[in-house]
């Protein structure tokens, strides 16, 4: 087909081709007749033959061009005379095809409103079958309730009255405007008349049951209310039966606690074991009943029924707390304490211990209230959840809300609240009153490191803030934890503090106890100790055991506060997993409360610090700073012969060690290790910076370097073994003078300063290391010091030799020259050459001799 | 109070890393308030702090059982300040749980219901427990609530005026309802916050302020609650 369309396409191109040739043909001659016939020159008529002749000539090739294509165009003639028939036998078929489906159109057409028709008739006639099936079940219902009724069959007619309710209403009333409507009308009213009779039966017959205290009766009518939509009134009068069995019991349990004679561990949680009777026994009720009522009212009904006894239930708690209010004393109790917190000082005060079983009665009651209420939540939202599975949301919300003001704004739980309400304010009297005797009666032996307050009140915390927990309410628990907050943070810091306050006595008595003086303070003291009596030696002793144990006891403190916070959150994360607290609310309110609890612990640390720091003040820094001084008395410019006395008689620091060995016994013997290691710290930094101190006070010979640096790794060595931390760092900058000091010449420092350095990095600045070198006296006087310089730490070195006269300040100063060419730059400020001592002070100021820009070589400032 | 603890963090010889770094680092926000909502029952707490937080006025909002707890993180002038906000219960069985709150708050709002002239005669009783229980540096407000409420108005404004006053306290009149001054009395009651704990990190760091601290900020006319 298409390379048929395709041939034809190219043949009409062809011939319009041809045909357009041959006109441009006639079209072209140039001359015509009348031209011709009225040229009258020979010239012109020359011209106008040839003209006509190269025409000719022109029409004749043009001929033989196209009588040429004529065999071509005949042989496609031809090819097209062969198709002729092919294209008649594709019009047949395309006119067959049309026809035919021109015909299926119209079958289809046909055959589709035929199953329209079909369908409809289907549907009348099920609708037909559905209502005659409705009339003859209205008929089966009105013959089978009269049979039933009079049988007393009550099911049985409850059950036809359903179906008759559960007809189509509407098919009911076509059914009486059509042919049968007397029939009908006829079992309708029999039936609305059985309907009624019944419902007022079963009424009355449960009523009768409920008021036998029938329960298989009760049961029975129970089932059959809401077979005729008598759903709710089902409820409320099966409950009824309910409370009156509850009533009965609760009553009789009340009795019982109240006049019973009990063993003494009973008689002290009587109330709360009352309560827990009677709600124990409503969640019975509901387990029992639950599939009764799940199975014959359908689900989501449940909510009804608990409301219903919920009623009981309060009125018979309010009971049990009225008679725990009264017997107990509650309020009484709770007015007494009032006042006494009130006042500080009052007449009369409660023990705490009094208040013991009250608390715990009070907490096992609530206790036991928030799981029988979480009993019932549990239960209504499931019953709820099956009933509201297809409800809008809308519905879904309504129920929640009215099962939260249930649970909620019940009378047994506002009796509750009110109940923990009073419960806080005695919980936090037996808090703070407890806490009072502990530190009343504050005690600590010897070889303790923490008194009996510590533990004491620490208990004391953790048992009120445990039986709030206990009382599984979330607020009770916050509020109480808020109080140990607030009694830990001001009223037992407040006593620590005012203990440290009273400081560690720092007496001659140190001296003597210790012994460690020399022979003439020895005798000293003897006659001393005739003038002291032992009383003031033991309260000195006292009050230094005191100090000590205090700062045990804040550390001690510190660390349980922790402790606390992460015992009451694995707590609390337990009461959350078993469905207590609404969530996460709840978390956040307890995370919130116990990161302010935990937030005194660092309050604890704060006081600890400054405890130490007293302590290291007063106790260690008058006592170590004479014995560093002692360094200053040997000295340090030593030739051959007294550096090998001093190898054999070591001077100094043996001595030291064994001063700072004994002074440190008592602490570590007193403290606790990690306060000890604090306060051996504390004393390391100051025996560094005295020692530094020391050392600049001191001039140095190369064998005196040697020997401190023998001191120096002594003291080091010695330090390290008492304490953890790592001593090297505090030591540092005295190593690196004690290097410096012990270097053979001058120039070595060029070895560890500057780009030799290496790994070492200085603590000492370029003043400080010319400082010290200036210490070394041979240094001093070898006529050269070393400069370096501030930037790049390389050397500039200035000679000393030149005396130079400055004409501007008449001065006589030293000339310097700086071999980095800087130029002569001192002698301005008048510095006698023979005073060097001034001079090296000069020099370790750089600024008094304008040095700041002679201390930077001049590769670093290339503009000088 | 977190703030203070920030700069009385453990002392460097421990060798901690000092805390306020870690908790800046750690949470997210510059200033940390607890603000506590007091006041009578059915005066609209809980509508307030709803409408701050959610942006919605509760239907049918029942009485709370005791505190609820809310956190809303605000900006103020590039500072992101996280307020705790507690709404405590009214009612008076709850009073012993709500007292225990008042020690550790920054600011206390203490509300009262304008068409209610109970609530308004209440007040001094509510001052004596904060008196009694919360820190002396607490910055209190008085509220006014339901002004939508203008024809059933029983405490005139000026009133509530002379009596904040007189009790050197500040006024706000809100409508939890019409969303009226609900966002401004929170935001300036942070605005002074802020202010009032610059001011102590200046008195406990008079010797050494903060970098940057004391020269670059303004204190004065940050928010005013007039
Ligand atoms: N018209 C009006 N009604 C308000 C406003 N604020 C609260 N209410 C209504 O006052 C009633 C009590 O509001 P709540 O917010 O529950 O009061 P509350 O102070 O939290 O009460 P407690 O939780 O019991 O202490 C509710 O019915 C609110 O709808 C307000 O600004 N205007
Ligand atoms: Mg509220």
């Amino acid at each position: 087909m298409t390379r048929f369309v395709f041939m034809w396409e190219k043949m009409s191109d062809t011939n319009s081709s041809m045909a357009m040739k041959r006109s441009a043909s006639t079209g072209s001659s140039a001359v015509s007749t009348e031209t011709i016939e009225a040229l009258t020159e020979l010239d012109e008529l020359e011209r106008v033959y040839q003209q006509l002749c190269e025409e000719e000539t022109q029409v004749d090739s043009e001929l033989e061009a196209l009588i040429s294509q004529r065999g071509n165009i005949e042989t496609k003639m031809l090819a097209l005379q062969r198709m002729g028939p092919n294209l008649q036998l594709i019009e047949g078929d395309a006119s067959q095809l049309s026809g035919m489906i021109t015909f299926t159109c119209s079958l289809a057409e046909n055959v589709s409103s035929k199953v329209r028709q079909l369908d409809l008739a289907k549907n009348r006639l099920y609708q037909a079958i559905q209502r005659a099936d409705d009339i003859l079940d209205l008929k089966f219902c009105t013959d089978g309730v009269q049979t039933a009724l009079r049988n007393e069959d009550y099911e049985q007619a409850a059950a036809h009255v359903h179906r008759y309710l559960s007809l189509d209403q509407s098919v009911i009333e076509l059914s009486r405007q059509g042919g049968e409507s007397s029939a009908v009308d006829a079992s309708l009213a029999l039936l609305q008349e059985a309907e009624q009779r019944l419902k007022a039966l079963v009424k009355e017959r449960l009523d009768q049951a409920i008021a036998d205290g029938d329960l298989a009766q009760v049961e029975r009518f129970f089932k059959i209310f809401p077979l005729l939509g008598l759903h709710d009134q089902g409820l409320a009068r099966f409950a009824q039966y309910l409370c009156t069995q509850l009533a009965s019991k609760a009553e009789e349990n009340l009795l019982l606690a109240l006049g019973g004679e009990l063993g003494e561990r009973r008689a002290a949680l009587i109330f709360a074991d009352t309560l827990t009777l009677l709600l124990e026994g409503i969640a019975r009720i509901v387990e029992t009943h639950q599939p009764i009522v799940e199975t014959y009212y359908g689900p989501g009904h449940l909510y009804t029924l608990i409301k219903h006894l919920q009623v009981e239930c309060d009125r018979q708690a309010e009971k049990v707390v009225e008679k725990f209010i009264l017997q107990r004393d509650y309020h009484n109790k709770f007015q007494i304490v009032q006042s006494s917190m009130m006042r500080s000082v009052s007449t009369e005060k409660m023990e705490p211990r009094e208040l013991d079983p009250v608390l715990l009665e009070v907490i096992v009651m609530n206790a036991r209230a928030e799981l029988y209420l979480r009993f019932l939540r549990r239960r209504i939202t499931a019953d709820f959840e099956v009933g509201d599975a297809t409800s809008p949301k809308a519905t879904v919300q309504e129920h929640q809300q009215s099962l939260e003001k249930l649970l909620k704004h019940c009378l047994l739980s506002r009796n509750m609240q009110e109940l923990i309400g009073y419960y806080i304010p005695m919980e936090e009297y037996y808090m703070r009153e407890s806490f009072n005797k502990a530190v009343a009666m504050d005690t600590y032996e010897k070889g303790q490191l923490t008194s009996s307050m510590v533990d004491d009140c620490f208990y004391i915390v953790k048992k009120c803030i445990s039986r709030a927990l206990s009382s599984s309410s979330i607020d009770c628990l916050c509020a109480m934890i808020n109080h140990s907050t607030s009694v830990l943070e001001s009223d037992f810091r407040e006593v620590l503090y005012n203990k440290l306050r009273q400081g560690f006595p720092a007496t001659t008595l140190q001296d003597i106890q210790r012994g460690v003086s020399s022979a003439v303070s020895l005798m000293q003291s003897s006659l001393q100790q005739g003038k002291f009596n032992t009383l003031g030696i033991e309260s000195a002793e006292d009050a230094k055991a005191s100090f000590l144990v205090t700062l045990n006891n804040v550390e001690v403190c510190s660390e349980n506060i922790i402790t606390l916070k992460k015992n009451l959150e694995s707590d609390c994360a337990k009461l959350f997993s078993q469905g207590f607290g609404s969530g996460e609310q709840a978390q956040a309110k307890i995370d919130s409360c116990l990161s302010d609890l935990v937030c005194t612990s660092s309050k604890f640390k704060d006081l600890l610090q400054e405890g130490l720091t007293e302590l290291n003040n007063t106790a260690i820094k008058p006592q170590v700073k004479p014995w560093i001084s002692n360094f200053l008395s040997i000295s340090h410019n030593i030739e051959e012969e007294e550096f090998n006395e001093y190898e054999a008689n070591d001077p100094w620091v043996q001595q030291f060690i064994v001063n700072l060995e004994q002074l440190m016994s008592e602490f570590k013997a007193g403290l606790s290790p990690v306060i000890y290691d604090t306060l051996t710290s504390l004393m390391t930094s100051l025996i560094s910076l005295e020692m530094e101190k020391a050392v600049f006070k001191c001039t140095f010979s190369r064998l005196g370097g040697l020997q401190f640096d023998k001191e120096l790794r002594s003291l080091v060595a010695y330090l390290t073994t008492v304490t953890t931390w790592t001593i090297r760092d505090k030591f540092a900058r005295l190593t690196q003078m004690a290097t410096i000091l012990n270097l053979e010449r001058v120039t070595e420092i060029l070895d560890y300063w500057g780009p030799n350095s290496g790994p070492l990095t200085w603590r000492l600045t370029p003043a400080e290391v010319r400082q010290v070198l200036a210490l070394r006296i041979d240094f001093r006087k070898s006529s050269a010091l070393i400069w370096l310089c501030h930037c790049c730490h390389g050397q500039l070195e200035v000679r000393l030799e030149q005396v130079v006269t400055d004409g501007q300040s008449g001065g006589i100063g030293v000339g310097g020259v700086h071999t980095d060419a800087v130029g002569v730059w001192a002698g301005i400020h008048g510095f006698r050459t023979e005073n060097w001592r001034q001079l090296e002070d000069s020099v370790n100021r750089p600024t008094n001799l304008g040095l700041d820009t002679l201390t930077t070589c001049r590769r670093c400032r290339p503009a000088l | 109070m977190n703030v203070l603890c920030l700069f009385a963090g453990p002392g460097l010889i421990l060798g901690e890393i000092p805390i306020f770094a870690m908790l800046l680092s750690m949470e997210d926000y510059d200033y940390l308030f607890k603000i506590v909502l007091i006041g009578n029952a059915g005066v609209g707490k809980t509508c307030l702090v709803r409408r701050f937080t959610q942006g919605l006025f509760p239907p049918g909002q029942g009485a709370t059982i005791g505190v609820d707890f809310m956190i809303k993180t605000v900006e103020i002038k590039g500072q992101k300040i996280k307020l705790q906000i507690w709404d405590t219960a009214g009612q008076e069985r709850f009073r012993s749980i709500t007292q225990s709150y008042y020690r550790s708050a920054n600011a206390l709002i203490l509300t009262y219901d304008i068409t209610c002239e109970d609530s308004f005669r209440c007040l001094p009783e509510w001052l004596r427990e904060i008196e009694q229980y919360a820190n002396n540096k607490v910055v209190t407000v008085l509220v006014g609530n339901k002004i939508d409420l203008a024809e059933r108005r029983e405490v005139s404004r000026q009133r509530a005026e002379e009596f904040s006053e007189a009790q050197s306290m500040h006024y706000l009149e809100t409508s939890a309802k019409e969303s009226d001054n609900v966002e401004k009395l929170f935001l300036d009651l942070a605005c002074e916050l802020i202010r009032e704990a610059k001011q102590n990190a200046l008195v406990n760091n008079e010797a050494s302020p903060m970098p940057g601290e004391g020269k670059t900020i303004s204190y004065l006319n940050c928010c005013s609650f007039s």
